[in-house]
């Protein structure tokens, strides 16, 4: 009641649980240091910058950034652009790893199981740059594997990487190949928690796997699955830009150019580092508004929701 | 093996010292303790500065100037494109310039941030301070115009390299005696070869597997459009502005090119062109001769001919320059060259307390002693003197790539103002090299270059604002027509529009502004 008591409540409560908190405070340091102090330097994408005068000597433009960019036809390309290679993702690479999880849960021979979730893993933790060489030597029309299996059926090779209709299923095709098997770790984990007796009871009703599949498992996992589908949804405007880079081309850039390409492309390889920023802050706002509207209508229609 | 050298080092400057005492002297720039001055360098081929190579060395006993590294950021490797400047930017926003900043792509740095306050004017110290550079830049104006920034002040020196031929066409000549052809002269010679280079089986391996053109570089493709007339680039940058008698023009926009990718997008269609050109990368020159597939291509002397060695495991395999083709109008052009001055170089940093002292030795590298420090290392280590010639010792030769040594002695680096010396490099060129540019130098096939502009604040601008995206669709539309999305000449009309939409117009008009004020062409 007496607001003393209420101090005197909090410092007891610290004297008692400090090593939580010093536990708690590198997160809090690093989200200090990486996150909110650079909000400052956000500034600049109103602002004419040089970095010989520094942020704050830098004189204010207002919108002129954000009028450039969405008077540039190729920009607003690069904003569908993102939206679809990021609808695709999320429409093929999403349920790929709950579908691996679900699969190998499903796998009862040990050593079997092992082989193929380390397998599914490794691409992983290959990095972008070798992960494009692999994709070009694949499509490559002359040697590429791809066309090679085209060609035993009597199909003509196809230049893949500079035919901008394919760009996107090869993009979001390794994409999938390189982060599905990861990603079902957390599904597995999910798995892992669901209580046995469950199971143990739908053997006695006398459901099969399939059933129990259907009506164990995936029910148990769906709060993990919601609250992923929001991480995923926040993403939505980064798309994987360095794989990009690696494989498009000009003849390309019709379905391949995204707004972070582009921003790397006229930002930043020109030092324009203000335009840069615009860009960027735009995108966030994107995202923003897009976790916000997942996670509402989570919250009203599964009840599972981020906060 | 540090300590080695070391030794080496000091016993060979001991040597030269005593040799060339007499005249170096007067190379000193400060009595008494040596003058310490801070900086940074960075350049593309060689990351890092070193106090201890031979050359600082003797510069530092020549001239009693010690520089003392303070480079930020010098593991960081970049594309030859971007170059240094995330370094230099990097530098900048530390807030601490040293008193010298070399590296390479420095040009538009110094020229952005020297008005700024970043970066002092050198226009006054080299009048009062520098004899040789200003003997220099009083002899080639037009590169003095050409390095200065949109205040018609110069900041920086520059690396200016020496020579002139840089690309040249090359062809499979064992190819064309196998399948009895003569080198060809015109474009349409040029096309006869190459078809008979994909229908006839010149590798014999029974399959029509041949690569007749090929390119490292997929705009090496695009500078073929020369063969009709157009133009690929005005500089030797890719897809560069070039100056048509004072008129600043971009090569995509015009009738020459127009014709030369439809002609292009033609051989392509026919294969005789690389399929894979697009993507194939760095690594296609490597792998097509190696694997005895490639016929022709445009690429650079002295790397090129090196691949004369292949004749050890193919058998009479000889790949040797030919004489550019004339085009369908008869003219015979070579558009790339070694570009006369590089946005490479060194410049004063805003806060360096000795201006007078530094630009003195900025030109104690424009003195012989200096320039020849700077082109060959140290004498009596690395060259020898013979007939008022350096002549590079044998040793030294045969310790692999010649460039390579000299960027690890402290030589030759790009991160350096000074100018260099062709003879330094025709010494380590193979035979088919020096054929090949006695042939290039008869011919007389060099067009005049556009060595760029600088900007004002308001240019700028408008260059940053529309040039992207110009350039973006240019691009675009280009591999477009070669892969045959598309016919340039239904697309043309429609193609110009939508140039001039994007802001062509805009961007030349700055160009030109820009161009008219620095070259004085009113």
């Amino acid at each position: 009641m007496q607001p003393e008591s209420r101090i005197n409540r909090i410092i007891h409560h610290l004297q008692r649980e400090w090593q939580i908190y010093v536990m708690l405070l590198p997160t809090i340091i690093w989200f200090i240091v990486f996150l909110y102090k650079p909000m400052y330097g956000l500034q600049i994408a109103f602002k004419d910058y040089s970095i010989f005068r520094g942020v704050a000597k830098s004189p204010w433009i207002g919108l002129e950034h954000f009028e450039y960019l969405f008077s540039n036809d190729q920009f607003i390309r690069a904003v569908w652009n993102t939206i679809k290679i990021s609808a695709l993702n999320l429409l093929f690479g999403f349920p790929a790893p709950i579908i691996l999880a679900l699969m190998f849960n499903e796998v009862l021979h040990a050593t079997y199981k092992k082989t193929a979730q380390t397998i599914v893993y490794l691409p992983h933790f290959i990095s972008s740059v070798i992960i494009a060489g692999i994709v070009i030597t694949a499509f490559s029309p002359s040697v590429g594997i791809v066309n090679t299996v085209l060609e035993w059926f009597g199909i003509d090779s196809i230049y893949f990487l500079t035919k901008p209709e394919w760009f996107r299923p090869i993009f979001v095709g390794t994409g999938i190949w390189q982060e599905a098997g990861f990603g079902s770790i957390v599904f597995l984990a999910a798995i892992a928690g669901v209580s046995p007796s469950l199971y143990e009871s739908a053997v006695v009703d006398g459901a099969n796997r399939w059933q129990m599949m259907w009506k164990i498992t995936i029910p148990s996992i769906l709060p993990t699955i919601i609250i992923m589908l929001i991480i995923r949804i926040g993403n939505i405007m980064e798309v994987s830009f360095e794989l990009i880079i690696l494989l498009y081309q000009p003849a390309t850039y019709e379905t391949a150019d995204v707004v972070n390409t582009f921003v790397y492309r006229q930002g930043l390889q020109n030092g324009q580092y203000d335009f840069a920023a615009a860009a960027g802050l735009f995108n966030a706002l994107v995202a923003f508004v897009l976790v916000m509207v997942a996670n509402t209508l989570s919250r009203r229609y599964s009840r599972t929701s981020l906060w | 093996m540090r300590k080695h050298l070391l030794t080496t080092a000091i016993a060979a400057t001991l040597v030269s010292s005593t040799s060339v005492l007499a005249d170096t002297s007067d190379l000193k720039i400060v009595e008494g303790d040596p003058l310490q001055l801070t900086i940074q360098m960075n350049h593309a081929r060689y990351p890092v500065y070193k106090e201890d190579w031979p050359v600082e060395q003797q510069a530092r006993e020549w001239t009693n100037v010690h520089l003392n590294d303070v480079t930020v950021g010098s593991n960081m490797r970049t594309d030859e494109n971007s170059g240094k400047t995330e370094v230099l930017n990097l530098m900048l926003a530390s807030g601490e310039i040293p008193d010298i900043v070399g590296s390479s792509r420095i040009k538009d740095f110094v020229n952005q941030y020297g008005p700024e306050g970043a970066f002092l004017p050198l226009n006054d110290l080299i009048e009062e301070h520098a004899p040789n550079l200003k003997k220099y830049f009083d002899e080639r104006p037009e590169i003095a115009a050409a390095i200065s920034a949109a205040d018609g002040k110069m900041y920086y020196i520059p690396y200016l390299p020496d020579g002139k031929y840089g690309r040249a066409y090359w062809i499979r000549t064992d190819w064309l005696n196998k399948l009895g052809l003569e080198v060809p002269q015109t474009v349409e010679e040029y096309e006869k070869v190459l078809r008979a280079f994909k229908t006839q089986d010149p590798n014999g391996n029974g399959e029509a597997d041949e690569v007749p053109y090929f390119a490292r570089q997929w705009p090496e493709l695009i500078r073929l459009v020369t063969l009709w007339d157009g133009r690929s680039s005005g500089s030797d940058t890719y897809h560069d502005f070039m100056v048509n008698e004072g008129k600043l023009e971009h090569p995509y926009a015009g009738e020459g090119y127009r014709e030369g990718i439809k002609n292009l997008a033609r051989w392509y269609d026919e294969g005789l062109i690389d399929a894979e050109i697009f993507t194939r990368g760095s690594s296609a020159r490597d792998f097509l001769l190696s694997e005895n597939l490639g016929g022709s291509t445009h690429d650079w002397f002295a790397s090129t001919s090196g691949y004369n060695r292949l004749s050890a495991d193919i058998e009479g395999f000889e790949f040797k320059a030919m004489a550019p083709p004339a085009s369908v109008s008869g003219k015979r052009i070579e558009e790339h060259r070694r570009i006369p001055i590089k946005p490479d170089g060194w410049a004063i940093g805003g806060t360096n307390e000795h201006p007078i002292e530094t630009i003195k030795y900025f030109d104690f590298w424009f003195t012989e002693p200096g320039r020849r420090l700077a082109n060959f290392g140290v004498e009596g280590m690395h060259y020898d003197m013979k007939d008022g010639k350096a002549i590079f010792k044998q040793e030294f030769l045969d310790q692999g790539p010649v460039n390579r040594s000299l960027y690890q002695v402290g030589s030759q680096l790009q991160g350096r103002g000074y100018f260099q010396d062709y003879g330094y490099e025709i010494q380590w060129s193979n035979e088919f090299a020096l054929e090949g540019i006695k042939l290039y130098d008869e011919g007389d096939y060099l067009i005049d270059q556009f060595l760029g502009v600088a900007f004002n604040q308001d240019e700028q601008k408008v260059y940053d604002r529309f040039w992207g995206s110009v350039r973006d669709y240019m691009l675009e539309r280009q591999q477009g027509w070669i892969l045959g999305n598309g016919d340039v000449e239904a697309d043309w009309d429609d193609y110009t529009a939508q140039l001039e939409k994007k802001g062509l117009g805009k961007v030349l008009e700055v160009m030109q502004s820009a161009y008219d004020r620095q070259y004085g062409n009113n």
